[in-house]
């Protein structure tokens, strides 16, 4: 049977509808608000041109915020693929149980980002404290959620446990598809495992390492829930001689210029949290795909 | 021919999958009914103001009052803003001072000829004109623990003065062990706690009006044209720093609500810095222990009032078609036999007026209802600050000095960079 280009198209009407009036007509307003000083309710609303993202880049809270993110996403994004990784290895080898483990590690995906934010300042502040002051082990006496140097690595650790198992499906998947021919041969020829993982079994999943990349990348960039939940920005450090809040990564700066009413100016912010996170992320798509292999 | 036929069939059928889908959300029930939707922000009484809003509905012909409460903590203002662009503005919504006058001004109407403006001291005036409908009498003092303080040998009516304070808090420290307490105070300033508003928003107010007659904002519109009265400023640091010195420091620097409730309550700390609000807290974590309230005396100078204010009040939404209903809904609360039952007894609030006689069960609430008959009593201003002030500057501010509470000369600087910027 002939295809109806004009039947097809009619198709994607109610997807394309959508997708326009809920994503590219706002991201529009967005970029048209950026450059009033809208305060989310006033009716009058006055051009600015560029002077909120002026302003933006004199501020200690937002500059720092900025460089916190960017060291959380590099932090996370090493973390989460390295145990990710590490996790595919293992529930892909001939252990017992297997099916067990990938189920088990892919578990604390499911939970709620608020939810697990929550039981995990337990942990930090409640469970580890304690632990501390009855074994008199020095350093867990203070919980690493209050101090300003160990916030952020406790972040990615806590978001490390969460997003795991997800990015260790796509890696399973990615080693289940090679076939096993390949890894058989290696074999024979007196390939050690190391050699195989590295030689073989990386090469070959490039494009697992793509997507993954990609997906780390753009969550920790904006990680907004378990930030709020599990610090809530806190400790207060010191930056540029200013005071500002140790972990308010810039989903959560965003979200409290917002909700200071300052509509215009958080949505400025967003507009350089989007052209950031568009070069970096087609930046390390462009580097990724070039390492892909064709079968 | 048939051709034609299919192509007309598949564009009637995206068509109306489209308009149904959107349409579909556009059509109300009609029916003689007025509805009044509220809106409001106060969980702790969310079951009681909704058994008396079905209580008036069922007594009231035509009418029907619905509540929606937003839920602990959440985001009040985002929610309005939401309801605003979807267009189910509420009838009765809530303000929380100046802040939210201004940006709310084109939907908040004029409340002047309600009758029960005459009985409180408390509306929320505007352009000289009555607005908003106080929700409650809010309050707070330093609370004490009064058994702690006897074993201590201290007398809570000489708590007038700093020195005063200095000396008890030294008592206690030093009989920790004999009482059985962790620390003599019960504080919170930590951001990541979500406790900053003990410190920087109801411990600053400190600052701001302790002191001054009931409705002096001198101090709070100097900080406003960007300067700190640097004489006052340097007592009030002194006073915060003793709290933050001789307070429990996990509380402190890392504990949420419970945490900081939860460690007066179990007689664990001699003060608590908190509100009224915790009388329903204590009542379940069974405390039977006598408490009463101290005054917050940050100056070399004697103080005895406690520091009162409406916390939020209720607006009527000048646009909407129902706006008498909602005032003679407003009005049945202030101005009925059930209206006071209902916030006395089941939400169990100070009511700002007057006429009410009943009396609240908690302590602390009982202390400032006393304090309210008595009078000498401080207001609170800080929701004269531009918005996210407390949260977003002061809030580091304070949780900084929290965690180095020696460092007394970066924190004036900190806070009067801070309020230069107000200017």
């Amino acid at each position: 049977m002939k295809q109806n280009r004009f039947i097809n198209g009619l198709f994607l009407v109610p997807t394309l509808f959508a997708f326009l009036m809920i994503i590219i007509i706002p991201f529009f307003f967005g970029l048209y608000y950026s450059m009033t000083d809208w305060n989310g309710i006033s009716r009058d609303i006055n051009f600015v041109g560029l002077a909120n993202f002026k302003n933006l880049f004199s501020s200690p809270d937002f500059l720092y915020s900025f460089l916190i993110t960017i060291a959380f996403t590099f932090i996370n994004v090493i973390f989460v693929n390295v145990v990710s990784f590490v996790l595919s290895l293992v529930v892909t080898s001939k252990i017992p149980r297997r099916n067990f483990y990938r189920a088990g590690f892919f578990v604390p995906y499911l939970i709620g980002g608020i939810v697990l934010g929550y039981i995990w300042q337990f942990i930090f502040n409640n469970i580890l404290v304690e632990l501390g002051s009855s074994l008199s082990i020095e350093f867990l006496q203070t919980s690493f959620l209050s101090q300003a140097n160990t916030v952020i690595w406790t972040m990615a650790v806590v978001n490390t446990w969460q997003y795991a198992g997800y990015i260790m499906l796509i890696y399973v998947a990615s080693i289940q598809s090679i076939p096993t021919s390949l890894m058989e041969a290696a074999n024979v020829d007196g390939a050690k495992y190391s050699t195989r993982v590295f030689r073989i079994l990386i090469p070959m999943m490039a494009n697992a390492f793509t997507i993954s990349l990609f997906l780390t990348l753009t969550t920790s960039f904006k990680q907004f829930d378990m930030n709020l939940t599990l610090t809530n920005g806190g400790p207060a450090t010191r930056f540029l001689g200013a005071p500002v809040k140790a972990s308010e990564l810039l989903a959560m700066n965003i979200f409290n210029t917002a909700a200071a009413n300052r509509m215009a100016e958080a949505q400025a912010k967003a507009v350089v949290l989007f052209v950031v996170l568009l070069i970096v992320s087609l930046i390390q798509v462009t580097v990724n795909k070039k390492k892909e292999v064709e079968m | 021919m048939k051709k034609t036929l299919t192509k007309v069939l598949a564009f009637t059928l995206v068509f109306s999958l489209i308009t149904t889908s959107i349409f579909a959300s556009g059509t109300t029930e009609q029916s003689g009914e007025t509805t009044v939707n509220m809106f409001q922000l106060k969980v702790e009484i969310k079951d009681a103001l909704d058994a008396y809003a079905a209580q008036y509905s069922a007594a009231t012909d035509g009418v029907t009052v619905k509540v929606e409460t937003l839920g602990g903590g959440g985001d009040y203002g985002g929610a309005m803003k939401a309801k605003l662009q979807s267009d189910q503005m509420p009838d009765i919504f809530v303000i929380e001072g100046q802040g939210g006058y201004d940006i709310w001004k084109d939907y908040i109407a004029d409340l002047s000829d309600e009758p029960w403006v005459d009985d409180t001291d408390l509306a929320f005036m505007a352009d000289g004109k009555v607005v908003g409908f106080p929700v409650a009498i809010e309050g707070y003092g330093l609370a004490y623990n009064a058994e702690i303080l006897d074993k201590a040998g201290i007398d809570p009516a000489t708590l007038t003065t700093r020195a005063a304070y200095e000396k008890a808090f030294k008592i206690l420290d030093e009989k920790k062990e004999e009482l059985g307490i962790d620390a003599p105070v019960a504080m919170a300033a930590s951001v990541a706690g979500g406790m900053w508003w003990v410190a920087a928003q109801h411990n600053l107010a400190v600052y701001w009006g302790g002191g001054l007659d009931f409705n002096d904002t001198s101090i709070i519109e100097k900080a406003l044209n960007g300067e700190l009265d640097q004489e006052r400023f340097m007592q009030y640091t002194k006073y915060l720093q003793l709290l933050f010195k001789y307070a429990d420091q996990a509380i402190l620097l890392n504990g949420s609500y419970d945490d900081q409730v939860g460690s007066f309550a179990q007689g664990k700390t001699a003060f608590l810095h908190q509100g009224n609000w915790v009388d329903p807290n204590l009542a379940q974590l069974g405390v039977d222990f006598e408490i009463g309230y101290a005054p917050h005396a940050f100056l070399d100078t004697e103080e005895t009032g406690l520091f009162l204010f409406a916390p939020s009040w209720y607006v009527v939404n000048s646009q909407s078609p129902n706006i008498e209903a909602a005032k003679d809904f407003l009005t049945s609360i202030a101005m009925t036999e059930e209206g006071h039952k209902y916030m006395v007894n089941e939400a169990g609030m100070i009511p700002a007026f007057k006429s009410v006689t009943l009396k609240p069960s908690g302590q602390l609430s009982q202390a400032l209802m006393d304090a309210n008959a008595k009078g000498g009593n401080y207001g609170v201003f800080f929701g004269m600050l531009p918005d996210g002030a407390g949260q977003n500057i002061f809030g580091p501010i304070f949780d900084l000095f929290a965690q180095d509470p020696d460092n007394v000369d970066q924190f004036i600087q900190d806070m009067n960079n801070a309020v230069a910027s107000f200017k």
